[in-house]
């Protein structure tokens, strides 16, 4: 197992190069000088003196190799302002990973059980319920979904809904930049609360909207693992309903769920940018739009290096999970 | 005549599919007694299965439906039994063991798991700490003498081995005692090495070895009832032998009831006491099996046993029957037979068919046909 994930993890290698190669070429051929919009002052010099600069003067191959020189020295290059561009993808790229766990959990203990549910129940209620409650996510438009959430559920419930916390905390506070993961760090009982309460509602709306990945698989293959005969054998051991469903059943219908939700996972990185806009949540997304929308280059490849790197990781948690929940995997 | 173990009345089953209403059980009737195994012969398609998945109440209902009839287990209903309580007769009550190994095993959880959950089920059962049916009838009684070939493999405790087999930590006394359980029940279905089968997953076991594996999990509930839906149909003809003569073996040292389902005349032979044959959904014959195999009374059962290929006749070909077999969905009427058969009269067109009756001029009491001519029988070339 451990050579299997050294042998992936050696895989991503090719992939971010070419993933950095695709991405630097097709900003700097479609904006070949973004000096002018970066530039405040917009005159003749000021814009020279930034072409300059950042060197985009020289020939697209010269900008290339320089770029991948710093890059694997470890400088992810600077943006339009001349700040170092790794700092702040660090810092908020681990608020997004925080989110998108929470909303993972969430779509895990809700809706596979929702999925083990609607196997149960197939073509009665139950299974129509649930698959209105899947669909009804699914079909709605993120900054819809989210926007009902953030002004009507969350003043309802008397949740926040921003990602602006009630306490400022001292600089240096946050140790990973992930709320939750901080407050237990820093032993704070009332900022963990707050950091939870913060939560609910973006990973909420994340997880509801995408709630019919986790559920409509886990129904599916619920499905096409009921009728097996070892199903029989654990009713045949007089197990009740519940543990025949859950022990045996599930435990095999999580093997094709799971690859689906590493997948989705990845996707779910990058669904963000909607709901991390409407619920003001500092994490990549937000940082990710705005560096589009500036041609910020180094930003905008340094966050397709993490994405990059965090979709590979889900595929490849995904796959570990695959081959320890089913016994005939091969580590190979 | 003691009280039967299970008694099958009038038990009729659908599966209403897009393509109509299929018969698939018509009327069945039998009676199971202690210690007794009952064999159920037939063609593919006759019902056979469907029977045995609707004692326990396996059916998955839509598509299946039980339409009518009284499934009574020792006393209790099954039919009428609420389905949140039928847990409670399975494993410790009845017991299942189905035709392909290959699928009936939990391929994702170890050997070990699988055994110990059912002796876990039938120990909490048994100590009143789970509602279930325990503590079988009389002969059924493990702690008689009555057996003595199972007290030897059952009774003695064994000591947990040491060897690599033993990865899995044992922590606790009842651990221990579980695990020497699990052992003793691979043991009694003649499994050599149980100490490495134990930590196996099924995939890595031969059809053979996990078959014998369901055969251990079906009997360390302790049933009163062993439902066997062709055991040994999947398996190639050497390992068929194998878990034939090992099933053969367990019933003389387990006295428990078996329902033994099969397609071959000569594996029910082997077997079983009685035989119930099945043609269309529909018991036709049924009674000791030395007498329908000497005498058959039905016209079904007759041509059956002549188109068995046997050591003894060799010139010819095989005799075959005519015709093919019903729909189920578009039973003829009357008896479902008539149509394929030599004896068949304008009474055997008329609804409803024969009744299964005593077999006139038939050597015992119990051999019972479903023919108005079944004194005729014997005459058929």
């Amino acid at each position: 197992m451990v050579i299997f994930v050294g042998k992936r993890l050696l895989q991503l290698v090719p992939v971010l190069f070419g993933v950095v190669t695709i991405t630097f070429f097709f900003t700097h051929v479609a904006v070949p000088n973004p000096c002018a919009a970066w530039t405040k002052a917009r005159t003749p010099g000021a814009v020279q003196a930034c072409v300059v600069t950042f060197g985009f003067d020289k020939p697209l191959s010269v900008q290339y190799t320089t770029y991948l020189q710093n890059l694997i020295s470890g400088n992810w290059g600077t943006n339009s302002v001349q700040q170092p561009v790794l700092p702040s993808i660090l810092r908020a790229f681990p608020e997004t990973l925080e989110l998108v766990f929470a909303s993972l959990l969430l779509m895990v203990v809700l809706g596979i059980p929702l999925g083990v549910v609607a196997a149960n129940g197939a073509g009665r209620w139950p299974d129509h319920l649930v698959r209105t409650f899947y669909l009804s996510g699914w079909a709605t438009p993120t900054y819809l979904g989210g926007l009902i959430l953030a002004i009507v559920v969350g003043p309802a419930l008397g949740l926040p809904y921003t990602g602006d916390f009630s306490s400022a905390k001292p600089p240096g506070w946050e140790i990973v930049h992930m709320s939750v993961i901080d407050a237990m760090l820093r032993l704070d009982p009332g900022a963990l609360a707050d950091a939870i309460l913060h939560l609910i509602l973006p990973a909420t709306a994340l997880a509801f909207l995408n709630m019919g990945i986790a559920t409509r698989m886990t129904r599916g293959s619920m499905l096409e693992i009921l009728p097996m005969d070892f199903v029989k054998t654990a009713r045949m051991k007089g197990l009740t309903n519940f543990w025949v469903l859950y022990r045996h059943a599930l435990r095999n219908s999580l093997i094709s769920t799971t690859t689906v939700l590493g997948i989705a996972a990845g996707g779910l990185l990058s669904g963000t940018v909607v709901i991390e806009n409407i619920f003001r949540w500092p994490g990549i997304g937000t940082y990710a739009f705005n560096a589009i929308i500036g041609y910020e280059f180094a930003e905008t490849i340094g966050i397709v290096i993490v994405f990059a790197v965090g979709v590979v990781l889900a595929n490849l948690v995904a796959d570990v999970l695959y081959g320890l929940l089913d016994p005939r995997v091969e580590w190979r | 005549m003691t009280e039967p173990v299970l008694q099958v009345e009038g038990l009729s089953v659908d599966y209403e599919v897009g393509a109509g209403t299929f018969h698939a059980v018509q009327d069945v009737s039998f009676e199971l007694h202690p210690g007794r195994v009952l064999g159920i012969v037939g063609e593919t398609g006759c019902g056979k299965s469907t029977l045995a998945h609707a004692i326990p109440r396996l059916l998955q209902e839509p598509p299946a439906r039980i339409r009518r009839g009284i499934v009574r287990f020792r006393g209790i209903d099954l039919l009428k039994l609420p389905r949140w309580q039928l847990p409670r007769v399975r494993g410790t009550g009845i017991s299942m063991v189905f035709q392909e190994p290959i699928n009936s095993l939990n391929p994702a959880y170890r050997i070990y798991d699988q055994v110990a959950e059912a002796i876990r089920i039938r120990r909490l059962r048994e100590s009143g700490q789970a509602p279930g049916l325990v503590s079988p009838q009389e002969p059924f009684d493990y702690s008689k003498p009555k057996m003595p070939n199972v007290g030897e493999v059952l009774l003695k405790p064994l000591v947990p081995s040491k060897g690599p087999a033993s990865r899995r930590p044992m922590f606790s006394k009842d651990a221990q005692d579980l695990r020497a359980t699990v052992l003793e029940y691979l043991k009694l279905v003649r499994i050599n090495d149980p100490d490495t089968i134990l930590n196996l997953y099924p995939h890595e076991l031969s059809g053979g070895m996990r078959q014998r594996v369901m055969i251990a999990i079906a009997l360390s509930g302790r049933p009163s009832l062993l439902i066997a839906d062709e055991p040994t149909s999947a398996l190639d003809i050497t390992i068929q032998a194998q878990v034939l003569t090992l099933m053969k073996e367990l019933m003389t040292e387990i006295r428990t009831s078996i329902l033994f389902i099969s397609h071959d005349l000569g594996v029910i032979a082997e077997m079983a006491d009685d035989v119930g044959v099945m043609y269309a959904g529909h018991l036709v014959e049924l009674g000791p099996v030395d007498q329908v195999y000497r005498d058959p009374r039905h016209p079904y059962t007759k041509g059956l046993l002549r188109s068995a290929p046997s050591k003894y006749k060799s010139e010819g070909p095989l005799p075959s029957l005519p015709g093919s077999v019903p729909n189920l969905s578009r039973l003829p009427r009357g008896c479902p037979f008539h149509p394929r058969c030599v004896l068949a009269h304008a009474d055997c067109t008329q609804d409803p068919g024969p009744k299964l009756t005593k077999a006139v001029e038939a050597a015992g009491p119990e051999h019972l046909a479903a023919c108005y001519y079944s004194k005729e029988v014997p005459g058929i070339p």
